[in-house]
């Protein structure tokens, strides 16, 4: 799979990326907790739903809490999932079928059961005392903020072994490393070259924003920061080319677009203010909050791309956007306070949409449709639930949904051994919503999500080519053009409830025809007049547009 | 002689007789004409009394300004007066056509020549009815307007545009009557001219002033007199 | 539904591009180049500011400007097509213009409006006056407010205005409206106004626009209708009223436009109004009516000798409208001095009833039993102008609620002249 030819350079623009948690998605060895085994035993059902990269969510050892993110072996794996060698096994058949394997890496802090760590607070002279980023005071880089609103005060920590405090953009429990130690890079980049060597495609590099913290700053974004990302991207492209490294960077676009640099930096990043406004789009049925991000994106470099996603294992954040924006959201999608967490708010798809499959169809569209990588959360494909109740950001990342049977085929232990209940209420619970009933009814949300998957590999233009916003005078209506080289796609939308009429100006394209790229059926010619479309409420239209 | 005289006598008494015979029937349907019409003329003159009551003829004779020259005269009301009217009016022409049967041939020429007449009698009418109604209505028209424009002698204007219209509707009339129309067209001409002239020899030196007022008031739209703030009624 | 015909084809379009909104604002104009650019600005804002999530939209129905007025209002849209706009807004909100047939006046501008509101099932409605200068975005959700969120169907304003300014209103219209319609209502005739979709919908359907019921100015109508059909009303106090300019050849138009209005009316809520006895308030937010008591110089003069002019030249007219005794009073206080001469609420209200009564009766032309009117109530603007020139506030309140009284206290005389020589 890892070749060096031209051809999988660009590998990761035509992906069809799918985020799994191990522990949710299937367990192989019966004892509760999914693993790499049960992974692999259903891998050909991605490669089916026509999945060409996987993305695993952290599965180091670590006390498991902040869900793997604390990190306290990088070399390892947790028991829970199994061993390396089930890993190796999974890399393996999974690049049999053709699908590729992305891995986290946490740069940015370990968790405080990490060996480093332990090493590092237990006296102020250890060698390992610089690795992370202590002081004497709390005062310092005042101009922070705090990420993790809910559950913590401050960015410094106190240690009580070495009486001193230590900095932590997330959990207390997760000190952050120290990168003006050169040791520190040194020791990231062999952890990344040994899972390289095993085989794995690429890495979604977690909070790298804050890598290097700097006083009169907001310890974002920072120089220091770039170097040592270029510094990153230089090793692995003379040394394992045709990897990938994705940047999980939660920052305006303009912000954001340093992260590619000149092509040395980042391939993939996430575009992290597209998601809500697509959300807030449709609540509010008016393109404008999606047109106007995506007119504030900056160009990026060819080579580069974004990542497009609905929903993810973290809450939908709203750090992002306005105070009004974000009142609006929360109205609209959580007026249940519970359901709000650190400026975001923690619910899967479906609940979110209300289980409307129109709605959902539609969000996936654009998903789709929209330039970048589109990255399908777990579950979502059938439609899945969600468990407020289950504290933090748990109640996304319950058990996949196999069958109506015994645990919804996701495991054979006893349901108290499950790490996670599953969902079972009557609407979103598993006798109603599973992989196996979804299979055998044609019309079912899985089966439109392979159709789609399938028309959009169908061609380049998707993962490849530019965007151009038609702007009809119907602002509910979402309509752009995708061009690669001789080939033009034209995307139609409906974000409104109610049927819509709408015209275009595709008065450049006259001549051409229109062929409806799902049901192949043609469509009249393109003339002077503008060009009116119907649509019912929250249709799409994929037209390839055609000389004869 | 005798018989002489006698045979003249008896043609003379013979010729009466034939002559009573000849006409006393015609006198006779005559007389029943002159009855029936009467009866029919009566009729009329009711239903049109309620009718015209019903539209309120009253009220659009006081617009047209009749009613006050009826009241001056000391005449009965313009439904009363219509009402009689056109009662003798019917009953004339069924006398007439009484007459006619008579068969008095210089008489009947000029019953036809009344029976003809009397469409354009009706239209002279009618003419001069509507005439005034619009000489009335164009005068209070003026009135108002001048009055609220603050023109000076409105009454006066009022009068003046009464006068050019009843002037204008009189020629109309007796040309439509046929009575000396020439003349009357003239006549019409010479006053509405000599009007005009009057008028605009006491407007242009007399409302020299008026004139000025108002084209500043037209086109020099900020003027306003003596510093005072013009009140808004709304 | 006929009001589609009514409707160009190239506005019906832009309606279809709008959608189904929350908010309208109507804005009709002509010609008015010179302020509207700062009123529409004022109005988008107070959208922006009242009602960021809403959907919302402005229609301009103009008749014919020539000035530009028209690009002025329609460039405050915010859309993505245009995103240089500096404004943030969290959605789309539309701005266009129509120009609708005829010539221009204010009833067709307004049954544009009303039509473009149900075409687009607005639920609550303003429309402002394109010479209001003083507006405030706090106008907007004044006027919307009470209809979008409290249900009402109708909200009339309520300024802060000279004590001198809108005496027809005070004199003759607020007064009668009470007295007959049994309703408070301070400004009934109103530049700017609220309403809800339901009460524009009744009154676009009910009323027969071709018999020429738009000619005159539909804003009292639609009071009169709203009090009529049972609609909830309201008042809500806006802020500070420029006076408009206007000439003194402007009185005869305006008295067409609310009293001839009002006389139509109240034939035809006869049922109604022949009911009601007193008055009641109606539902105000702020105040009910704020005094300013600057000195204002004001031609008293001149408005006396017109009322004599009038009392004088038009007794022929007078014959046919006043009562003999009524009429015989008119000619006594016409020939007083200025300093003696008083036109007493009594006897204006008896002018003002009888007036009413020949109206209904056509003693002679409406129209010009209306433009009588206009001398007599100049010697009544001259009496109020002396009795409150230096009162207080208070004073000139008192006032005016004793003419109100008066007015609701003669109202038999009125019912008696109504109902004789049926």
């Amino acid at each position: 799979m890892n070749s060096n030819s031209d051809k999988d350079a660009l590998w990761y623009k035509d992906a069809i990326i799918y985020q799994v948690h191990v522990r949710a998605f299937h367990d192989g060895n019966g004892d509760g907790i999914g693993d790499f085994l049960g992974l692999e035993q259903k891998l050909d059902y991605l490669q089916e739903l026509g999945i060409t990269a996987i993305w695993l969510m952290p599965f180091f050892p670590s006390p498991l809490r902040d869900d793997g993110y604390d990190i306290a072996d990088y070399n390892s794996v947790h028991p829970s999932y199994g061993t390396l060698e089930h890993f190796r096994k999974l890399l393996d058949s999974a690049h049999q079928r053709g699908i590729r394997v992305i891995i986290e890496m946490v740069l940015n802090h370990t968790s405080d059961q990490h060996p480093w760590f332990q090493e590092a607070r237990s006296s102020q002279n250890n060698p390992r005392r610089d690795w992370y980023v202590w002081s004497d005071t709390d005062t310092r880089y005042k101009n922070t903020r705090i990420i993790f609103l809910d559950t913590e005060k401050s960015n410094w920590a106190w240690d009580p072994t070495s009486k001193s405090f230590y900095w932590h953009r997330f959990f207390s429990h997760q000190p952050d490393l120290n990168y003006d130690n050169a040791e520190v890079r040194e020791q990231m980049w062999n952890v990344m070259k040994v899972w390289l060597e095993m085989g794995v495609d690429g890495f979604r590099l977690d909070a790298v924003p804050y890598l290097v913290e700097r006083e009169e700053t907001n310890c974002e974004n920072l120089p220091e920061t770039h170097s040592i990302l270029k510094e990153l991207r230089r090793r692995l492209d003379q040394n394992f080319p045709g990897r990938m490294l994705l940047a999980e960077a939660n920052q305006w676009p303009a912000d954001l677009r340093p992260y590619f640099g000149d092509s040395d930096e980042f391939h993939m990043a996430f575009h992290f203010p597209l998601m809500p406004r697509m959300f807030m789009g449709l609540k509010l049925e008016d393109r404008k909050p999606i047109t106007e991000i995506l007119h504030q994106t900056p160009e990026i470099p060819p080579s580069c791309q974004w990542s497009l996603f609905l929903r993810n294992h973290d809450e939908l954040t709203l750090e992002m956007v306005t105070d009004i924006e974000r009142d609006y959201m929360y109205d609209m999608y959580a007026r249940d306070k519970t359901m709000r967490l650190n400026l975001g708010i923690r619910r899967r798809l479906a609940p979110l949409l209300n289980n409307d499959r129109r709605r959902i169809e539609l969000m996936n569209v654009m998903l789709m449709s929209l330039p970048g990588t589109p990255i399908i959360y777990y579950g979502d494909e059938i439609g899945m639930g969600d468990n407020i109740s289950l504290g933090d950001r748990n109640g996304v990342r319950t058990p996949m949904q196999w069958t109506g049977g015994w645990n919804a085929g996701f495991s054979t232990a006893e349901p108290e051994k499950l790490y996670a209940p599953i969902i079972h209420d009557p609407v979103y619970g598993y006798p109603a919503v599973n992989v196996t009933s979804q299979k055998e009814c044609e019309h079912s949300l899985y089966h439109w999500m392979r159709r789609i998957i399938a028309v959009r590999k169908s061609s380049a233009v998707f993962g490849r080519g530019s965007i151009e916003f038609l702007y009809p005078a119907n602002h509910r209506t979402l309509a752009y053009l995708r061009q690669l080289g001789n080939e033009t796609v034209l995307i139609v939308n409906n974000l409104s409830s109610a049927a819509q009429a709408v015209e275009l100006d595709l008065r450049r394209y006259k001549g051409n025809v229109l062929i409806e790229m799902f049901g192949n059926n043609l469509f009249p010619r393109v003339g002077d007049l503008p060009y009116l479309l119907t649509l019912g409420p929250y249709q799409s239209y994929w037209f390839r547009l055609r000389r004869v | 002689m005798r018989e002489m005289i006698v045979n003249e006598l008896t043609q003379a008494v013979q010729d009466l007789a034939r002559g009573f015979a000849h006409y006393l029937p015609r006198f006779i349907v005559m007389l029943i004409l002159a009855f029936v019409g009467w009866l029919i003329a009566y009729v009329v003159k009711v239903i049109l009394r309620s009718v015209l009551r019903l539209i309120k003829f009253d009220r659009l004779s006081e617009n047209a300004g009749t009613s006050q020259l009826l009241a001056k005269a000391a005449l009965p009301s313009a439904t009363e007066m219509l009402s009689r009217f056109v009662f003798w009016v019917t009953w004339l022409g069924f006398i007439l056509l009484g007459v006619s049967v008579l068969g008095i041939l210089g008489l009947q020429e000029q019953v036809a020549r009344f029976f003809l007449f009397l469409p354009r009698l009706f239209v002279a009418v009618v003419i001069l009815f509507f005439g005034m109604l619009a000489a009335g209505f164009s005068a209070r028209a003026a009135l108002l307007a001048s009055v609220n424009a603050n023109v000076p002698s409105p009454r006066l204007l009022s009068l003046a545009v009464r006068s050019i219209i009843m002037v204008f509707v009189l020629s109309v009339v007796f040309e439509e009557l046929g009575l000396a129309e020439q003349t009357m067209l003239v006549a019409f001409g010479i006053a509405f001219g000599a009007l005009m002239l009057g008028l605009a020899i006491a407007f242009g030196i007399g409302g020299r002033d008026l004139a000025r007022r108002f084209l500043e008031e037209k086109f020099v739209r900020n003027k306003k007199e003596q510093d005072e703030d013009e009140l808004s009624p709304l | 539904m006929e009001d589609g015909n009514f409707l160009t084809d190239g506005f019906l379009r832009q309606l279809i591009n709008v959608g189904e909104v929350d908010i309208l604002v109507g804005l009709p104009t002509h010609n008015n180049a010179r302020n509207v650019g700062s009123i529409v600005h004022t109005i988008r804002d107070g959208i922006l500011r009242g009602f960021p999530r809403e959907r919302a939209v402005i229609i301009n129905a103009d008749g014919g400007s020539r000035d530009g007025t028209p690009e002025l209002i329609t460039s405050v849209s915010i859309d993505d097509a245009r995103p240089a706009s500096s404004v943030y807004a969290l959605r789309t909100l539309h701005a266009i213009s129509t120009k609708y047939a005829g010539t221009p006046h204010s009833g067709v501008a307004l049954r544009t409006i009303l039509a473009a509101a149900e075409l687009l099932r607005a639920k609550a409605c303003i429309v402002m006056s394109p010479e209001s200068e003083s507006i405030t975005p706090e106008w907007v959700s004044s006027l919307l407010r009470p209809v979008y969120y409290d249900g009402f169907d109708l909200v009339t304003p309520t300024y802060r205005r000279h004590k001198f300014d809108g005496l027809l209103m005070t004199n003759l219209l607020y007064p009668m409206v009470r007295a007959l319609y049994g309703v408070r209502i301070r400004e009934a005739y109103m530049p700017e106004f609220g309403f809800s979709g339901r009460l524009g919908s009744e009154f676009l359907g009910k009323n027969r626009w071709n018999d020429g019921i738009g000619e005159n100015g539909i804003e009292l109508s639609l009071t009169l209708a709203a009090v009529t059909s049972g609609f909830r009303v309201c008042q809500s106090f806006l802020g500070k009223k420029d006076p408009v300019e206007r000439r003194s050849a402007d009185l005869v138009p305006t008295l067409r436009q609310t009293v001839g209005v009002l006389f139509s009316a109240l034939e035809s809520d006869f049922e109604l109004w022949s009911a009601v006895s007193g008055s009641k308030e109606v539902s105000t937010t702020g105040s009910d009516q704020e005094l300013v008591l600057d000195p204002l110089r004001v031609n008293r003069k001149r408005l006396r000798e017109m009322f004599v002019r009038g009392v004088s030249e038009l007794e022929s007219v007078f014959q046919s409208i006043l009562s003999p005794s009524t009429l015989a009073e008119l000619k006594r206080i016409a020939g007083l001095g200025e300093e003696e001469f008083r036109y007493p609420a009594e006897l204006w209200v008896r002018t003002v009833y009888e007036f009413a009564a020949a109206y209904r009766k056509s003693v002679i032309n409406r129209d010009h039993i209306i433009q009588a009117l206009a001398p007599l109530f100049r010697g009544r603007v001259f009496t109020f102008v002396v009795e409150n020139r230096s009162g207080s506030a208070t004073d000139v309140a008192n006032n005016i609620e004793g003419l109100c009284l008066e007015f609701e206290r003669l109202k038999p005389y009125l019912l008696e002249m109504w109902k004789s020589k049926e």
